[in-house]
């Protein structure tokens, strides 16, 4: 039942990942038959991104109907073959739930700003003015300046917490609340093993709030938890919610609303922990980290189709963060950074090793952005976050072995810069090589997959006085995993108090060599640069 | 890295020294039974580093001269770390305050060669010397003391203060005009509990050979300050504001003497094809005020500066006419009989006699620490005649007459290399 504690996820969007028809466009053809690539990589799940009827204005997030596939993508019975293979490999499948909002093209939309008295006017939240709700913020900011648009057919406004082609649905009627449970309903039936909840704070409105995290929001998802529960045992909801540590706490629940939760905050401090070579900024997050259910779990990740959020950092690390990462304005999106890991990390192996390690150990269910397993690069002269969903480098070939199609086209064009470019990084290559990134990936995702100590233990954070190592001890039972990790570019020593642990032997995870049994001594580690280790502890 | 030769350093140091690593900024402060006061400097010390250094990579180190009030304690209780959420000051990075005990006395040279060698190992680029005795410190003097190194390149930071026309007399009258005159530069406070330096600066003086000279270390702030001069590093001035004025007792001229007068003698020696070359004066580039004068009325006793000056030129005419030239001591004995009334040191005697001091010093025509010590009361004669001409001077007229003294040290400076190439 608590499949998605172990799970390695990855996630990718159909559209680029592998053209099966040669259209140029990614389909669940082309996706099912990369299942096998996916299978040896290791992963145990694969999330993806939204794939329903839209006018992609939002990359999919602007959804026409729930209970469809894109043309573009396929049919549904595409879908449910894909599915069915991804099964047979032991892979479970995650879909996007855009719930918040649906596109303005959507026929609810069209029939709610058709008329006032229509049906399904109150299916969408209006106003005739747009002062209610003032203290809301405004989360797009470089492109909307109101969280209110005004409808020239209905002579409205209406509610959007996102793009204003993006209408909030109102939760406070009880028929889009029902109807919402069988969009989903419709998919579980269909075997669908998870949702990923898109944008789940902003579900309620209330007048005097800041409209997120609101109790009536929690209700919504509650109810949905419990309907789940009762008639799709063992399937997962993972909530998308870039709030802090203690405001996203209340989406676990008593362990009845959300199984998982992205932890926001944590992502851009191991990214500032890295900079600044000190683990203050690591340790303090995880500190302020509640405790959760025993049954929920918080889903870590270092890249993702978004851009890398700097919502939860205060002003100073924001301008950290910038001046460190995205020097360049044209990198920059709303609060946030849209760049890829590899290039974020100045394509150091590294660095990019150190934090797939840190991923991969650190407590809670780590998501691979799909390419960043061969260290893809971006394109910042696309726009908006395209630039990071460029077409995944399948070989050096003829449009990176991603699509037959001509290459003019392709739904985007492919990264094709001399270092990130598509015949220096792509996947056949990197198979080729023992050394690759993709190859180490494989062997750290065995690693982390090879007890379930890093996806279910306790941590201890050690505090040695060196503060350029971050070490933790993970434990589940009598496994005990002890985590050193040198955030600085330089060779570091430092003396762990393994005190309790007097008479363990250490063993390293990954090449299974023995080293000194721990003693009164402090233990003394000497690390090369952005060095890691994970030791078993075993009493012999 | 100079490990054997550094081994004044102790293994626990080293080892928090191994933890810290690589430092952008390094404030040290240098404490003798400071724990009234510490807690409160190291704070603002604290908040100067996370506001203008938010995100350099800094240490605090505490060279401790055997405190016995817990002192150190206090200066590593307050780091700034993960494993101490509780600081109510926010910082992007961790900024460890380590402290160490050295065994000898609590002399400031064993403390500065402490601090030194931390800046060394440490790669420090920009270092502050603190005091743990500032009451009035403010988190700007960390800026004002580090930015010229940090971001424009200079060397030496040293500082310049808002002082009461009356104090620190010694430097006013000995110390500011003499190192102007034979060095070339203006520096105010040439020897200052808090300074500014960088960390190849810290190296070069590190590797000098001045730490086994004989003396137990004394002064060696202003032997690092003159070295600074003498080896054309870039120096600067930054103006922090009121002086803390610290209330002596008469007693303690004789060590301050001792401490600044033969520190400034000693290097005259190895500085000699510095200074010797130097004619006129610049002064260096400042921040703020080069000097600010308070008027204030100040009880002193007179009185008794000139009867100490005309016992001393009595008891000690044996020692002066080994030091002095014949005509010098004529006059000192001249205007040790006047009355209180008609008691007037002249500038220019005064300028002489210094000279003829220093030039005996290189000579040891006795004992060099006799030599210094009897100074110390034609100084308290010299403070009367400075007392007296400035009772009732503004700003300004203060002003011009130190400069008029500095000049005067100027003019004489080829008597001085008269007398330094007559001993050769």
């Amino acid at each position: 039942m608590l499949w998605y504690k172990d799970a390695i996820i990855y996630q990718a969007h159909v559209r680029t990942f592998y053209d099966g028809n040669g259209d140029g466009i990614g389909d669940f053809h082309g996706l099912e038959e990369k299942l096998d690539y996916l299978q040896e990589l290791g992963v145990s799940a694969i999330w993806l991104m939204p794939f329903f009827p839209s006018p992609l204005r939002d990359d999919g997030y602007d959804i026409a109907d729930y209970n469809a596939v894109h043309s573009s993508y396929g049919t549904l019975e595409d879908f449910r073959k894909f599915l069915g293979s991804a099964h047979e490999r032991g892979i479970r499948v995650i879909i996007e739930m855009v719930l918040n909002h649906t596109s303005d093209q959507h026929p609810w939309f069209q029939e709610s700003r058709s008329s006032r008295d229509n049906p399904r006017r109150d299916w969408y939240v209006w106003s005739d003015t747009d002062t209610r709700y003032k203290g809301t913020r405004i989360i797009f900011r470089d492109t909307e300046t109101s969280n209110w648009a005004w409808d020239p057919i209905s002579k409205s406004y209406y509610w959007h917490r996102f793009f204003s082609h993006q209408p909030d649905l109102n939760y406070d009627n009880p028929a889009v609340r029902e109807q919402m449970w069988n969009v989903m309903k419709f998919w579980l039936e269909m075997g669908v093993d998870a949702f990923r909840l898109d944008a789940v704070p902003y579900l309620v409105e209330r007048e005097g709030t800041i409209c997120e995290n609101l109790p009536e929001t929690h209700a919504v998802l509650k109810e949905l938890r419990r309907k789940l529960d009762e008639q799709f045992p063992g399937r997962m909801l993972l909530a998308e919610a870039n709030q802090w540590p203690a405001d996203l706490r209340p989406y676990f629940g008593d362990g009845d609303e959300f199984h998982m939760a992205f932890h926001f905050p944590l992502m851009p401090r191991m990214f500032m922990g890295l900079k600044l070579e000190d683990r203050k900024p690591i340790t303090e997050i995880l500190q302020q980290t509640p405790e959760i259910p025993p049954s929920c779990q918080w889903c870590l990740f270092l890249r993702n189709h978004d851009e890398l959020t700097l919502e939860m950092v205060t002003d100073v690390e924001r301008d950290y963060m910038y001046d460190t990462y995205a020097e360049s304005k044209t990198m920059r999106l709303n609060l946030g950074i849209r760049r890829r890991l590899a290039p974020l990390l100045d394509n150091d192996r590294r660095r990019i090793e150190l934090m797939n390690g840190m991923l991969m150990s650190l407590p809670g269910t780590p998501i691979v952005y799909y390419g960043d397993e061969i260290g893809m690069g971006d394109n910042i002269n696309l726009g908006d976050r395209n630039g990071v969903r460029t077409p995944m480098q399948w070989d050096g070939g003829t449009n990176g072995g991603f699509s037959t199609a001509d290459s003019e086209r392709l739904y985007a064009p492919l990264i094709q810069d001399p270092v990130y470019g598509y015949p220096a990084v792509n996947v056949l290559r990197q198979k080729a090589s023992e050394h690759s990134l993709l190859n180490w990936m494989q062997r750290i995702i065995t690693v982390r997959r090879s007890t379930e100590v890093f996806g279910r233990g306790s941590i201890e954070f050690l505090y040695p006085a060196n503060h350029r190592i971050l070490a933790y001890v993970r434990r589940l039972g009598n496994e005990v995993v002890l985590v050193v990790n040198n955030l600085s570019s330089t060779a570091q020593a430092v003396e762990l108090d393994l005190r309790r642990y007097k008479g363990n032997i250490l063993i390293e995870m990954s090449g299974k060599n023995m080293f000194p049994r721990v003693g009164d001594l402090p233990y003394l580690l000497t690390m090369g640069s952005y060095q890691f280790y994970w030791f078993r502890l075993r009493r012999i | 890295m100079k490990l054997v030769e550094e081994s004044f350093l102790t293994d626990d140091f080293l080892r928090q020294l191994i933890s810290v690593g690589e430092v952008d900024i390094l404030v040290s402060l240098p404490t003798h039974n400071n724990a009234k006061t510490i807690g409160a400097i190291v704070q603002t010390i604290q908040s100067g580093i996370l506001n203008w250094f938010p995100r350099e990579r800094a240490v605090i180190i505490n060279a401790d001269g055997g405190s016995r009030d817990g002192t150190p304690e206090l200066v590593r209780g307050v780091s700034i770390d993960d494993a101490r959420p509780a600081s109510n000051l926010y910082a992007l990075r961790t900024l460890h305050s380590i402290s160490t005990k050295y065994a000898s006395s609590p002399a400031s040279g064993v403390a500065l060669r402490t601090i030194l060698a931390a800046a060394e190992l440490l790669r420090a680029k920009a270092c502050v010397v603190m005091s743990p005795e500032s009451a009035n410190i403010e988190p700007e003097w960390i800026s004002k003391l580090l930015r010229p190194i940090y971001d424009d390149g200079f060397d030496l930071v040293t500082p310049t203060y808002r002082r009461h026309k009356f104090e620190g007399l010694l430097i006013t009258n000995l110390l500011y005009p003499m190192t102007r005159a034979l060095y070339g530069l203006r520096i105010r406070e040439a020897y200052s509990p808090e300074f500014g330096f960088s960390g190849r600066l810290g190296s070069q003086f590190l590797g000098q050979n001045v730490w086994n000279d004989g003396t137990d270390g004394a002064g060696v702030e202003l032997r690092f300050t003159l070295a600074a001069i003498a080896g054309r590093y870039r120096i600067c001035q930054s103006f922090l504001g009121e002086k803390d004025r610290i209330e002596r007792r008469a007693a303690d001229l004789v060590p301050a003497v001792r401490q600044i007068v033969g520190t400034l003698f000693s290097a005259l020696e190895s500085d000699f094809p510095v200074w010797s070359t130097v004619a006129g004066s610049q002064p260096p580039p400042t921040t703020g005020a080069d000097h600010e004068v308070l008027l204030e009325p100040l009880r002193v006793n007179r009185k008794r500066l000139r009867e100490m000056f005309s016992t001393g030129v009595a008891e000690l005419e044996s020692v002066f006419q080994s030091i002095l030239s014949p005509s010098t001591l004529t006059e000192l004995q001249s205007i040790a009989r006047l009355g209180e009334e008609e008691f007037h040191y002249p500038a220019e005697l005064w300028v002489r006699t210094v000279y003829e001091f220093a030039a005996s010093y290189r000579k040891s025509v006795i004992s060099r620490d006799h030599i210094v010590q009897a100074l110390a009361p034609l100084f308290r004669g010299r403070v009367f005649t400075f007392l007296t001409e400035n009772r009732n001077a503004s700003a300004d007229e203060v002003e011009n007459n130190v400069e008029a003294l500095c000049l005067e040290f100027e003019r004489l400076k080829p008597y001085l290399l008269q007398l330094w190439k007559s001993g050769e």
